[in-house]
């Protein structure tokens, strides 16, 4: 049967037990046992060729661009784990059917663990380290699913969280070494990697790849110090703990390492990361499942032990250690599959899995009985029974190792772990078998069905024929072996080796482990008193720093301050700036610096003097804003020094604009000031704001004094500004002229501005934000009178004289500094100083112009001007010019630019007057009466008018 | 000339008329009563346009002297940024009626970001690229605040506006130094006058504030810090939007002026960007461990990922680009996937958002359970979900491109990232109980919800056929 269909029967017929439940129990169950079967059979009928030293392989393009193929292997290490996930998968289904009750939703328990079948299956078939690990997470996943089935019990929860968190996050943690893997054999196929040895070990890349792999390996296979979450995953029912925890997904970290050896091993790394891990896992879960009274626990320890007693004969690195683990696997999967059973058919009917209350089942319960003495004597190591000739095996290798050039570290503690295996497995039956019959069982014990214990029983007959007759397992261990090693060892398995140093080995152990059961309870009252790291605990503890952890980074970074993200943003920015200043060598400077005359020191000092002044009173608002105005002042005037009349006249009026908007809005500020910050902070910012600053200056330092790549475009427009726009004022020649279509969007913004600046107010105007605003009491008395008379005079007497500057202005834009838009900010300045004069109601009963309208018209004079050179068959916003002359003026020139520019005037004034407006508007009160008058004080009146705020 | 210009800028052009059209007819007809129409004709239009530009269109074209580039590569995030915007507005629908926020600026904003981030992925010009940036912008800046009258939504809404304007005036600086030391504005241009395999100090200094710029919109580390706030504050439907489309096309963007405009100095630039990647994953991974907002999460979540897209492009070839794409592709059909699945949450006919009421849901609602565990697995980059293949693209990449360090560290930083992603999971199937939350009403977010997670299962067969025309895009931008 084609690979691909092996793989693919267990997630087809993942769907059937879902689908027939309806039917029945039975139906489900067989179904799900037939599709193992088939899958079971399609292995078998490969089988011959693969014991013939022949490997099959099926090869399907899947994702090519990322070197993800389908590609499937069989060879003997495929066989041997296919062959066994299959096959006690099958035993499994048959005692899931009589161990699962009524009430539990038996479709979907047969439908995970085919997928979870599924999943085994592709991981040891895979041929592409890429396929195998899909299927290596997708083990994690269905083991997630089947782990959790019993939802409702609190301890399955927190297994299969710790089980899910462990296994996945090595299985994660494999996918990088899995890359570099890859990357260093340039091929994901398996059969190139594992010959590549050369390369790969040779590469620096190599520890790295190792160490990412064997985390994978070690968090799957629970090997020290992940093995913690095993244990605590055997809450889940025990076909489940019998199937995974025994026979299969734990098995999946040996299997990778088998699977790598041939590439791996050999190395010091390897032998001290592998073997090392393996020792102390062994002694350990030895150690721990001794003092274990729940069955379960006792016997996922001593998986643990197991575990890593074959992790510690792969680490070995030799050939004989390989065999010895390859054996012990088949082994160990025979006995402590049918072991988990026999725990879990006591739980089944006695409903207890506590040791404490068992005992004397023997009588009661003789089948179980049978099964579990054949099977915990083969985990002893007791000869007869296959488990002891694989131990035998590992001792053997272990007599002959040295750890750090100490020949004696290792077979002393392998013996250890032996001895201890002795114990617990003993443990197991008489603690529970042995003594005398009890009458306190929580129910009264006897023994199951056939169909539950049938499955147990057939797992015993291995177990006894290899024990008695190993070379049985001949062919299927050198098969196998020559998959790991790349060669056939042709061991033959005897039971009788002589007296060989590991038959002494094994005489101590199995003595002193039975003198340590005669003292395992008073050990374990001792052990239970004595304080030792729990890794559950330590699990949670490091969980919870981690969470910790991420929140003290979340809680220091995300405080919600708009400041802190600003500091952060500046900081980086200032680093990435010096990065860039690192990053090449500037060309020596092309540029003479400018002789500055005394003036400029002047205004180059007032400008830091008001800067540094308004960091000081930064708190204070209103001399804020008055230095803020200095500021702007020296901008504007600076730009006059440097010969820009155009930019300082437009600044200067926008300067005038901002203020007194500002000044408006200060009004509804509140008073107090905001507490100050702490002087180390207040450090910080400076020193971020001083780089930031430094750094921009600098850099427009750097690059000031050095030439462009290219030549200005000054010259540009200079020649053509006269030529082309007939003006001089090549500025103006630009807005209104040259880029007049930007100018036109422009003017069209700003309009839009204005005018959604009115909708905005206008949508606050009876909002809870005014309501609060108009109900804050000032801290100090207003005015005594709010349109004081000097006030309504001067500015009366400047408007005129104002609104014939910006005049002046405008006429003389197109050769001179002026323009438009400068003539329209001194109009509006003149218009503005009104109603601060005599009240926003006063003036705005005098304005006859909606501003809507002003702008309105300003855009559409602006747009006329543009459609006019369409009549003189020119693209739209040509400009034309001629000279004219009306008696007595002197000649004097029209452009059509003109037109346009008054268009810009008039959005200008309309803009800026809408805004101010809008903004007045939110601090009228309602109760507010409007004064005819122009002034609170006027002699010529004789009574004084309501006062107006 | 100026025919063949329009012809090439004609999708951007029909989208930007429809909505200003609508926006006038939405005005001047019902307002908000309109809106369910203007969603589902906004979606439509969206996705035939989608359908036109995918199938439609082919080979490369410029407009506008060369402003404008048509090619594969933006076609590709065209597509998908339509796509998802679609998806998201019809799966809105049902979230804004029940909370009161049918506003009809709510589609026209979406369409309006939709052409900006059209513009974005096929701008071939620094002022195209900012024209649509800042449309984009714009648009998501009022977006945010949409829920006038919430605090956080409006906060969120400045706050992104406050640093969005710091972002945009970096980005700004940086592309006037480029004009000044280029001489020219137009990628080809710019390309042109880097030697041997390097940019001049000048140009230098414009890439790099180009590049925090643009890091800034696609949310990188340390330039993300608007996104917690704003995914939190802004109504989940707008959220979801930020979640997709703008990522991708501001991802398509940061691939197209690397690219385009600094191809032939791509040392200058990758080791930067590998280090937004390194930290938006570290940060995006251990930020979201204490989050119990289940937007907040989402947002630490889109900064991780973000990370993993960065790690493409900072491998600097053309299989970095096709791998970003795919990863972005990816995790396009991911987050509609869980936000279809957010938007469905719900308590007393109010929206939550807290992780606390997932506990138990799987008893509750089995299959959308389900649908959001191979969601999550998918996010997490567990195999075999597709989340996996897209981080592995981009893992492959850097390792190609001799970034082991980047690779290794991305590993480690998903590893973490998984933490929070099987939280959820745990919480919905082996949580405690508590009261159940409401029965979801809305199809349309079960059938995104579902569709999304088939997608992440069954996509593994090929990628959806996604491979090839990212391999496509990638060769249209990297030559």
């Amino acid at each position: 049967m084609s690979l691909f269909l092996i793989v693919l029967l267990p997630f087809a017929g993942a769907l059937l037990p879902g689908l027939l439940i309806r039917a029945g129990r039975n139906v489900c169950a067989a179904t799900t046992g037939a599709v193992t079967a088939t899958a079971l059979l399609g292995l078998i009928v490969n089988a011959p060729a693969v014991m013939r030293g022949q490997s099959l392989t099926a090869r399907l393009d899947w994702l090519p661009a990322l070197g993800l193929n389908a590609n499937f292997h069989l060879d003997g290490l495929g066989l041997l784990f296919a062959g066994l996930i299959l096959g006690i998968g099958l035993l499994i289904i048959l005692y899931a059917r009589f161990y699962l009750s009524r009430e539990d939703p038996m479709g979907r328990f047969y439908t995970f663990l085919l997928l979870f079948q599924g999943a085994m299956v592709g991981i040891v078939l895979s041929d592409n380290i890429l396929l195998l690990l899909v299927f290596w997470e997708l083990t994690s996943l269905s083991s997630f699913l089947l782990i959790g089935y019993w939802s409702h019990l609190p301890e399955s929860r927190q297994g299969a969280r710790m089980a899910l968190t462990v296994t996945g996050t090595g299985g994660l943690a494999m996918i990088a070494g899995m890359l570099i893997l890859g990357n260093l054999a340039d091929s994901y196929d398996l059969s190139v990697i594992l010959t590549r040895k050369e390369t790969i070990q040779a590469s620096s890349l190599y520890p790295l790849a190792l160490v990412l792999i064997l985390a994978g390996c070690f968090t799957k296979s629970a090997q020290f110090p992940f093995h913690f979450w095993l244990p605590h995953a055997m809450a889940a029912p025990t076909p489940v703990s019998a199937y995974l925890h025994s026979a299969t997904m734990v098995k999946a970290g040996l299997f990778l390492m088998a699977r790598l050896w041939p590439v791996l091993s050999g190395t010091p790394e390897w032998f001290y990361i592998v073997a090392t891990t393996g020792l102390v896992t062994m002694v350990l879960g030895a150690l721990i499942a001794l003092f274990k009274d729940d069955l379960k626990a006792l016997l996922a320890f001593s998986t643990v032990s197991h575990l890593g007693l074959i992790t510690m004969l792969l680490g070995f690195g030799t050939k004989g250690a390989a065999v010895a683990a390859v054996f012990h696997i088949i082994n160990h999967a025979s006995f402590k599959a049918a072991l988990f059973m026999t725990a879990g058919i006591i739980d089944h009917e006695t409903h207890t899995r506590d040791a404490q209350r068992l005992g004397g089942l023997r009588r009661l319960m003789p089948v179980t009985f049978a099964i579990a003495t054949i099977t915990a004597l083969s985990m002893a190591g007791l000869p007869f029974l296959n488990g002891f000739l694989s131990k035998e095996m590992m001792l053997e290798e272990a007599a002959h190792t040295a750890w750090l050039g100490n020949p004696w570290l290792v077979p002393a503690l392998a013996t250890a772990g032996a001895l201890l295996s002795v114990a617990y497995s003993l443990r197991y039956l008489v603690h529970v078998f042995l003594g005398p019959e009890r009458d306190d069982y929580p129910t009264r014990p006897h023994d199951p069905g056939f169909g539950m214990w049938a499955a147990p029983a057939l797992l015993v007959v291995p177990v006894i024929v290899i024990g008695i007759y190993p070379a049985v397992a001949e062919a299927l261990v050198n098969t196998t072996a020559t998959a790991v090693i790349g060669q056939d060892p042709h061991v033959h398995l005897k039971i009788w080796h002589g007296l060989t140093p590991a038959l002494f080995l094994s005489v101590v152990a199995v003595a002193g482990g039975a003198l340590l059961l005669s003292v395992q309870r008073p050990l374990a009252r001792l052990w239970d008193s004595t304080p030792r790291p729990e890794a559950k605990t330590m699990f949670d503890a490091a969980i919870a720093g981690l969470a910790g952890l991420g929140n003290r980074v979340t809680d220091g970074l995300h405080n919600g301050a708009i400041t802190r993200y600003a500091a952060i943003f500046m900081v980086t920015v200032v680093a990435v700036g010096w990065h860039a200043y690192g990053g090449g060598a500037l060309g020596a400077e092309t540029r003479a610096l400018s002789q500055i005359s005394p003036v400029a020191w002047i205004g180059w000092a007032v400008l830091v003097i008001a800067t540094l002044g308004l960091i000081r009173y930064h708190r204070n608002r209103l001399r804020a804003l008055v230095l803020m105005g200095v500021i702007g002042l020296i901008v504007s005037i600076s730009f006059n020094y440097l010969s820009a009349p155009d930019l300082a006249l437009t600044q200067l009026s926008v300067e005038v604009v901002t203020i007194i908007l500002l000044l408006l809005a200060l009004n509804f500020l509140p008073e107090i000031t905001p507490p100050e910050t702490p002087p180390l902070r207040r450090m910080r910012d400076m020193t971020i704001a001083a780089a930031a600053g430094l750094g921009a200056g600098g850099l427009i330092y750097l690059l000031m004094t050095r030439d462009f790549v290219f030549g200005t475009i000054s010259d540009f427009h200079l020649t053509r500004s006269y030529k082309g726009g007939g003006g001089d004022n090549v500025v103006n020649v630009i807005l209104v002229d040259f880029r007049g279509y930007d100018t036109f969007g422009e003017i069209t913004v700003l309009g839009i501005a204005a005018i959604v600046i009115y909708a905005v107010t206008e949508a606050l105007l009876d909002s809870p934000v005014r309501r609060r605003l108009l109900h804050r009491q000032p801290g100090h008395a207003l005015a005594g009178d709010a349109h004081p008379m000097m006030m309504v005079i001067g500015t009366r007497v400047l408007m005129p004289i104002a609104l014939m500057v910006a005049a002046y202005i405008f006429l003389r834009g197109h050769n001179q500094p002026g323009g438009g838009f400068i003539a329209g900010l001194v109009a509006s300045i003149a218009l503005v100083m009104q109603y601060m004069a005599s009240g926003f109601a006063w003036a705005s009963e005098r304005q006859r112009y909606p501003y809507h309208g002003i702008i309105a018209a300003g855009v559409l004079l602006a747009t006329a001007t543009g459609v006019g050179s369409w009549l003189a068959d020119r693209p739209f916003l040509t400009s034309n010019f001629g000279y004219f002359r009306i008696p007595p003026l002197k000649e004097f020139e029209l452009a059509t630019a003109m037109g346009f520019d008054a268009g810009v005037f008039l959005v200008v004034v309309g803009a800026v007057m809408l805004a101010l407006e809008s903004i007045s508007r939110m601090a009228r009160r309602q109760d507010n009466e409007v004064s005819p008058y122009p002034m609170d004080i006027d002699p010529a009146r004789e009574t004084t008018p309501a006062k107006e705020t | 000339m100026i025919a063949t210009d329009i012809a090439a800028i004609l999708p951007e052009v029909i989208l930007a008329v429809l909505a200003m059209g609508a926006l006038l007819g939405a005005v001047y007809t019902g307002g908000d009563r309109t809106t369910p129409l203007l969603i589902w004709s906004a979606a439509l239009v969206m996705v035939a346009l989608g359908v036109w530009i995918g199938f439609g269109m082919s080979g490369t074209r410029t407009a506008f002297g060369g402003a404008f580039i048509n090619d594969g590569f933006a076609r590709f995030a065209k597509v998908a940024v339509l796509w998802s915007a679609a998806v998201v507005l019809l799966m809105s629908l049902d979230y804004l009626s029940r909370c009161d926020l049918l506003r009809f600026e709510f589609p026209l904003l979406v369409a309006l970001a939709v052409v900006g981030m059209m513009m974005m992925v096929s701008a071939g010009d620094l002022m195209a690229l900012y024209m649509g940036l800042e449309l984009q912008s714009l648009a998501l800046y009022v977006a945010a605040s949409l829920r006038r009258d919430s605090v956080k939504s409006t906060e969120a809404g400045l706050k992104y506006f406050v640093l969005g304007a710091l972002g945009s005036g970096l980005l700004l600086y940086g592309c006037s130094l480029a004009y000044g030391f280029a001489g020219t504005t137009q990628f080809s241009g710019i390309i042109a006058t880097a030697q041997d395999g390097h940019v001049g100090i000048g140009l230098l200094f414009g890439l790099v504030f180009i590049i925090t710029g643009l890091a800034f919109k696609v949310s990188a580390v340390p330039f993300h810090m608007w996104t917690p706030d704003v995914y939190e504050g802004a109504p989940t439907p707008v959220t979801a939007f930020f979640a997709t489309a703008p990522k991708m096309a501001a991802m398509a963007l940061f691939a197209r002026v690397m690219h385009d405009a600094f191809g032939a100095a791509v040392a200058d630039w990758s080791g930067i960007i590998a280090l937004l990647s390194v930290g938006s994953m570290f940060l995006g991974a251990v930020a979201a461990i204490g989050q119990r907002d289940i937007k907040r999460l989402m947002a630490y979540s889109s900064i991780a990922h973000m990370g993993f897209a960065l790690m493409g492009l900072a491998a600097g070839t053309g299989f970095g680009v096709q791998a970003m794409l795919i990863y972005m592709a990816i995790y396009l059909a991911m987050s509609l996937g869980v936000f279809a699945f957010i938007l469905s949450l719900e308590r007393d006919g109010r929206p939550v958002t807290d992780i606390g009421n997932l506990h138990q849901y799987s008893r509750q609602q089995p299959l959308r359970a389900l649908c959001m565990l191979v969601l999550l697995f998918s996010l997490a980059g567990v195999p075999p979900m597709v989340g996996f293949f897209g981080k592995f693209y981009v893992l492959r990449a850097a390792v190609e491109a001799d970034m082991i360090w980047l690779a290794v560290a991305g590993v480690i930083a998903s590893v973490i990232g998984a933490f929070y992603y099987l939280r959820i999971v745990y919480f919905m199937y082996f949580g405690e109980e508590r009261e159940p939350l409401d029965p979801p009403a809305s199809t349309v977010q079960w059938a995104v919800l579902v569709a999304s997670a088939a997608v992440m299962v069954f996509g593994v067969v090929n990628l959806l056929g996604i491979e090839g025309p990212a391999a496509m895009a990638a060769e249209a931008l990297v030559r």
